[in-house]
C-alpha cells in the first residue's frame, strides 16, 4: 500500500506528531491482568479471561479493575469470582475434593514407572544373556537371500 | 450450481469411489486370513494391489470433493457449509479439512497413502509379512471408512441447492490452518505404520533385529510430521488468535501433544533396541500406546466431547463410534501383544546402570510420565463432570507448574546422555567429560542471572541446562573429530564433516537436540521475558514498549476479498518499520478476527493487536517478546536433523541387522 492511498483513506485524522503526547498504561492494567491469567472466561473453551475477546471476559477484567480501584486485595478478588462461579473459574484447580486427584495422582504415577523402571533394570543387571531366539526357516532364507546380494 | 442436475454429479462418482474403497480395504483386510485358511499364499498378494486400489478410490473420492468446493457445487452439503462465491480459491481447497466430516476423510485418504507407500516400500525389502502389515492397515481403513461413510459423510446432498453457500470458519482462513491439519494427521497417522509393524511383527513371530530398524524409521517420519504440525499449530495461533501466545495447554493442544510424548520416548527407546537387542516388548508397547493416543486424540477433537460433555452424551453417533473403534482396536492390539508379546525377547541384558541404555530408560519414564500426566490433567475434568456433574478447569497455570520441571529433567538427562557409551560407562573418563560442560552451564547460568534479573526460577535454570547440553554436543563431536585428526592426519573441517556424516544417525539426533536447545531458548524468552502494555490512543499518540517507540499514525477501512478490513498503522520512531494489526469482519460471522501486526527480528518480535474502541481513542494491546523466532527456527533444525538422521543409509542398516541375525543364530 503506497503512501499516497494511506493519506487517502486515513479516517481517524493524524494530530501534529509535535502535540502527540506519549501515552502510559494505567498502572493498575498490570496488576489486573496478573490476576486475570489466573481466571477462566466461563464462557469459552478453558481460556484466561486475560486473552479472550468474549464479553463476559471484557466485563469480568472491567470488575477486577474497579475492585482493584477500591483497594481489594487479589485473593479478595479472586475469592469474590470463585463465590460467584465455583472453583470452575480457576484455571489452577485448588487441592480440594474434586481437585486433589490432579495433584496428588502425577506424583503417585512417577512413583509406579520409576519403581517399575528400576526393578526392571535391577532384574536385567543380574540376569545373565538370554539365549538367542531361533531364527525360522524363512528368516534364515532371508538373511542368507540379502547377504548374498552384498 | 443450477445446471448441475440431480442425476450426474461427479460428486456421487466419488462418493461411489469411497463405498468401494472400504469395500476393497475388506478385502485387503481378509487376504493374509484367507491365504492361511484356504492354504493359497499367493492369495497374500492381493493385499499390496488392493491397498494400491484403495488409495487410488479414495483420492478419486477426495478429488471429486475438491473439485466440488472448487466449482461451488452446494448441491453437496459439505461444500455449502463451509465455502462459498467469494472465498478466495487457495481456501477453497482447504476448505475440505475445514470441517468435521472433511478431516476425518483427510484423515482416512492419509491413511490410504501411508499404506498404499508401505506396499510398494515392503514389496522387495519385507514381502513375507507385507501382507500382513497391509491387512492391519485394512482394517483400520475399513474401521474410518464405516464412521465417514455411515454417520459423518462430506458426500451427504442438499436439495434445494442454495445459491450460495456458508463461509469457512474465518479462523482457518490463514495459511497456517492450510498445512497444520494435512502435517497434523500425517503425523496422528503416520504411527499406524509403525502400529501395523508391531502387530505383523506379533503375529508372525517377526524377528525383531529385521522389525526394530522399519518401525524407528517410520517413527521418525511420523514423529517429524507430528512435530511440524504442533508447531504450525503454534505459529498459527500466535499470528491469529491475538493473545502473543502460541501454546495454551488447550484439551485440543494436549491431544496432539500426548502421542508426540510418547512417540518421543518411542524413537529413543527403538535405538536402544537397535544398538543393545533389548526392550523389544516395551517398544511394541510404545508403538500401540502411542498408536491409540492418536485415535484418542481423533476422539477428543471430533467427538465434540470437549466442547461439552453433556452435548456428547445427549447425541453420542460419531464420538460413539470413535470411542467404541478405539477401545475395540486397543482390546485387540493388546491381546495380541500379550499372547505373543512373549516370543518378542530381549537378546542381551544390561550390562551397567551408568550406560547410554540405562538413561534411555529413564528417558523413557520421564516422557511416559509426562504424557501420564497430560492425559490426566486432560481427561480427569471430563471423567469428573460426567460422573459428578462436580467442574473442575485444568489450564494453562497448573500445566506450566507441573511440566515445566518434567521438561527441565528431560534436559538433564539430554545433557547426560551422550556422555555415557553403549553397555558399560568408565566413571573417571565420564567426571573428566562432565568438567567442560558443567563449566559452560555454569556460566549460563551466571550470565542469566547477572546480566537478565529473572523474575522466575526456572529462566536461570533452564538457560543453564542449555550451557550443559551444548557442552556435551560440541565435546561428543570435538572428541570423534580429533581423533579423526590424529588417526588420519584430516585437517578439521574436512574431518568434522567426515565425522558428522559417518555417523548420520548419531548426529542427526544431536541436531535435533540442538534444535531443541534453540527452542528451549524461544521458550524461555518468549515466555519469562515478555514485556506488555493496554493502551488508549488517539492519532500521533506514542506508545513506548521495551524502547521501542511506537506512533498510532490511524487507521482505515478496506475490502479485500471476502471480508472487510479495519486496520491500524503504527511506524516506529527509531528504526522505521511499519506495524499493521487488522480487525477483520467476515460476512455471516459476528465476532471480527484479529490479525496481529507483527515486526520480526530474531531476538525479539513487536506485537500488536487492535484491543476495542473506546470513544475516540482505540485500545492497543502491544506487546515485545524476545526470542519466538528462535521456536521457529529450533523446529527447522529439528527437522534438519531429522533428515539427516533418516540419510543413514539403509544398506548400513540392513547389513548390520544380517550381522546380528546369523550372529545370534550362531550361537
Amino acid at each position: 500500500m503506497t503512501n499516497i492511498k494511506w493519506m487517502f483513506l486515513v479516517l481517524v485524522l493524524v494530530a501534529m506528531p509535535s502535540l502527540a503526547g506519549e501515552v502510559s498504561e494505567d498502572p493498575l492494567e498490570r496488576q489486573m491482568l496478573e490476576i486475570a491469567k489466573l481466571l477462566r472466561c466461563a464462557v469459552c473453551q478453558n481460556q484466561p479471561i486475560s486473552d479472550s475477546a468474549s464479553d463476559l471476559a471484557r466485563d469480568m477484567r472491567a470488575i477486577i479493575r474497579e475492585q482493584l480501584q477500591a483497594g481489594k486485595s487479589r485473593d479478595e478478588i479472586i475469592a469474590y469470582f470463585v463465590e460467584r462461579y465455583g472453583n470452575y473459574v480457576l484455571l489452577k484447580p485448588p487441592v480440594d475434593r474434586a481437585g486433589a486427584a490432579v495433584w496428588f495422582l502425577p506424583p503417585l504415577l512417577l512413583l509406579v514407572i520409576g519403581t517399575f523402571a528400576v526393578v526392571f533394570v535391577r532384574r536385567r543387571l543380574r540376569q545373565p544373556l538370554p539365549p538367542a531366539p531361533e531364527l525360522s526357516d524363512e528368516d534364515m532364507a532371508r538373511v542368507h537371500a540379502a547377504r548374498d546380494q552384498d | 450450481m443450477s445446471d448441475q442436475t440431480f442425476f450426474f454429479n461427479l460428486v456421487e462418482v466419488g462418493h461411489f469411489a469411497a463405498y468401494l474403497a472400504m469395500v476393497v480395504a475388506v478385502v485387503q483386510g481378509l487376504a493374509p486370513l484367507l491365504a492361511r485358511q484356504l492354504r493359497m499364499p499367493a492369495l497374500a498378494g492381493v493385499a499390496v494391489n488392493a491397498s494400491v486400489a484403495v488409495f487410488a478410490l479414495t483420492t478419486l473420492g477426495g478429488l471429486t470433493l475438491i473439485h466440488a468446493f472448487v466449482t461451488s457445487n452446494f448441491s453437496v452439503l459439505y461444500v455449502s457449509q463451509h465455502s462459498n462465491l467469494q472465498l478466495p480459491m487457495f481456501y477453497k481447497v482447504s476448505a475440505l479439512w475445514g470441517g468435521h466430516e472433511g478431516s476425518l476423510y483427510l484423515w482416512v485418504w492419509i491413511l490410504t497413502l501411508y499404506t498404499a507407500i508401505l506396499g510398494w516400500h515392503g514389496r522387495t525389502r519385507y514381502p513375507q509379512r507385507l501382507p500382513v502389515i497391509l491387512a492391519v492397515q485394512g482394517w483400520l481403513v475399513v474401521g474410518f471408512f464405516g464412521l465417514i461413510l455411515f454417520l459423518s459423510s462430506p458426500f451427504e446432498r442438499l436439495f434445494p441447492v442454495p445459491a450460495d453457500g456458508n463461509d469457512l470458519n474465518p479462523l482457518l482462513q490463514d495459511p497456517g490452518m492450510v498445512i497444520h491439519p494435512p502435517m497434523l494427521y500425517l503425523g496422528y497417522v503416520g504411527f499406524s505404520v509403525p502400529f501395523a509393524f508391531a502387530m505383523a511383527a506379533l503375529l508372525t513371530n517377526w524377528n525383531s533385529t529385521l522389525w526394530s530398524g522399519l518401525i524407528r524409521r517410520w517413527a521418525l517420519i511420523a514423529w517429524g510430521f507430528l512435530t511440524t504440525g504442533i508447531v504450525l499449530g503454534g505459529w498459527w495461533a500466535y499470528h491469529e488468535l491475538g493473545w502473543g501466545g502460541y501454546w495454551a495447554w488447550d484439551p485440543v493442544e494436549n491431544a496432539s501433544f500426548m502421542p508426540w510424548l510418547l512417540g518421543t520416548a518411542l524413537i529413543h527407546s527403538i535405538t536402544v533396541q537397535d544398538h543393545r537387542r533389548m526392550l523389544h516388548a516395551w517398544n511394541i508397547f510404545l508403538v500401540i500406546t502411542t498408536f491409540s493416543l492418536s485415535l484418542l486424540g481423533t476422539f477428543l477433537v471430533r467427538s465434540g466431547v470437549l466442547s461439552s460433555v453433556h452435548a456428547f452424551a445427549v447425541d453420542p453417533g460419531r464420538g460413539a463410534y470413535i470411542l467404541v473403534f478405539m477401545v475395540t482396536v486397543l482390546t485387540i492390539s493388546f491381546s495380541i501383544f500379550m499372547i505373543k508379546g512373549r516370543a518378542q525377547q530381549a537378546q542381551e541384558s544390561i550390562t551397567s546402570a551408568f550406560s547410554r541404555e540405562s538413561v534411555f530408560v529413564w528417558n523413557n519414564v520421564i516422557f511416559a510420565f509426562a504424557c501420564a500426566t497430560v492425559l490426566l490433567a486432560t481427561l480427569y475434568p471430563l471423567a469428573l463432570e460426567a460422573l459428578t456433574a462436580a467442574k473442575i478447569t485444568v489450564g494453562a497455570p497448573y500445566f506450566n507448574a507441573v511440566m515445566v520441571p518434567i521438561f527441565l529433567v528431560v534436559m538433564l538427562l539430554m545433557g547426560i546422555a551422550p556422555l555415557l557409551p553403549w553397555r558399560k560407562a568408565n566413571l573417571a573418563k565420564l567426571r573428566s567429560r562432565l568438567t567442560i560442560p558443567a563449566v559452560l552451564g555454569a556460566i549460563a547460568l551466571a550470565i542469566m542471572l547477572v546480566l537478565f534479573q529473572p523474575t522466575h526460577w526456572t529462566a536461570p535454570v533452564a538457560v543453564g541446562l542449555v550451557g550443559f547440553v551444548l557442552g556435551t554436543i560440541v565435546t561428543d563431536l570435538l572428541r570423534a573429530v580429533n581423533q579423526r585428526r590424529a588417526q588420519l592426519s584430516e585437517h578439521f573441517g574436512r574431518a568434522t564433516l567426515k565425522a558428522v556424516l559417518a555417523n548420520r544417525r548419531h548426529y542427526g539426533g544431536m541436531v535435533i537436540h540442538l534444535g531443541v536447545l534453540v527452542m528451549a531458548l524461544g521458550l524461555v524468552g518468549s515466555g519469562l521475558f515478555r514485556s506488555e502494555i493496554t493502551v488508549a490512543m488517539a492519532g500521533g499518540d506514542v506508545l513506548e514498549i521495551s524502547g521501542e517507540r511506537l506512533r498510532f499514525e490511524g487507521v482505515r477501512t478496506f475490502r479485500k476479498d471476502n471480508y472487510e478490513s479495519l486496520q491500524a498503522q503504527f511506524t516506529s520512531l527509531d528504526s522505521g518499520y511499519v506495524l499493521l494489526p487488522e480487525r477483520r469482519f467476515y460476512p455471516r460471522q459476528e465476532a471480527p478476527m484479529t490479525e496481529s501486526g507483527l515486526d520480526s527480528t530474531l531476538v525479539r518480535d513487536v506485537y500488536i493487536i487492535i484491543s476495542e474502541r473506546s470513544g475516540d481513542k482505540w485500545i492497543f494491546r502491544a506487546f515485545v517478546i524476545p526470542l519466538v523466532q528462535f521456536i521457529w527456527l529450533g523446529t527447522i533444525i529439528i527437522l534438519a536433523g531429522l533428515g539427516l538422521t533418516l540419510s543413514s543409509r539403509r544398506r548400513k542398516v540392513k547389513q548390520e541387522a544380517i550381522d546380528h541375525s546369523s550372529l545370534a543364530h550362531a550361537k
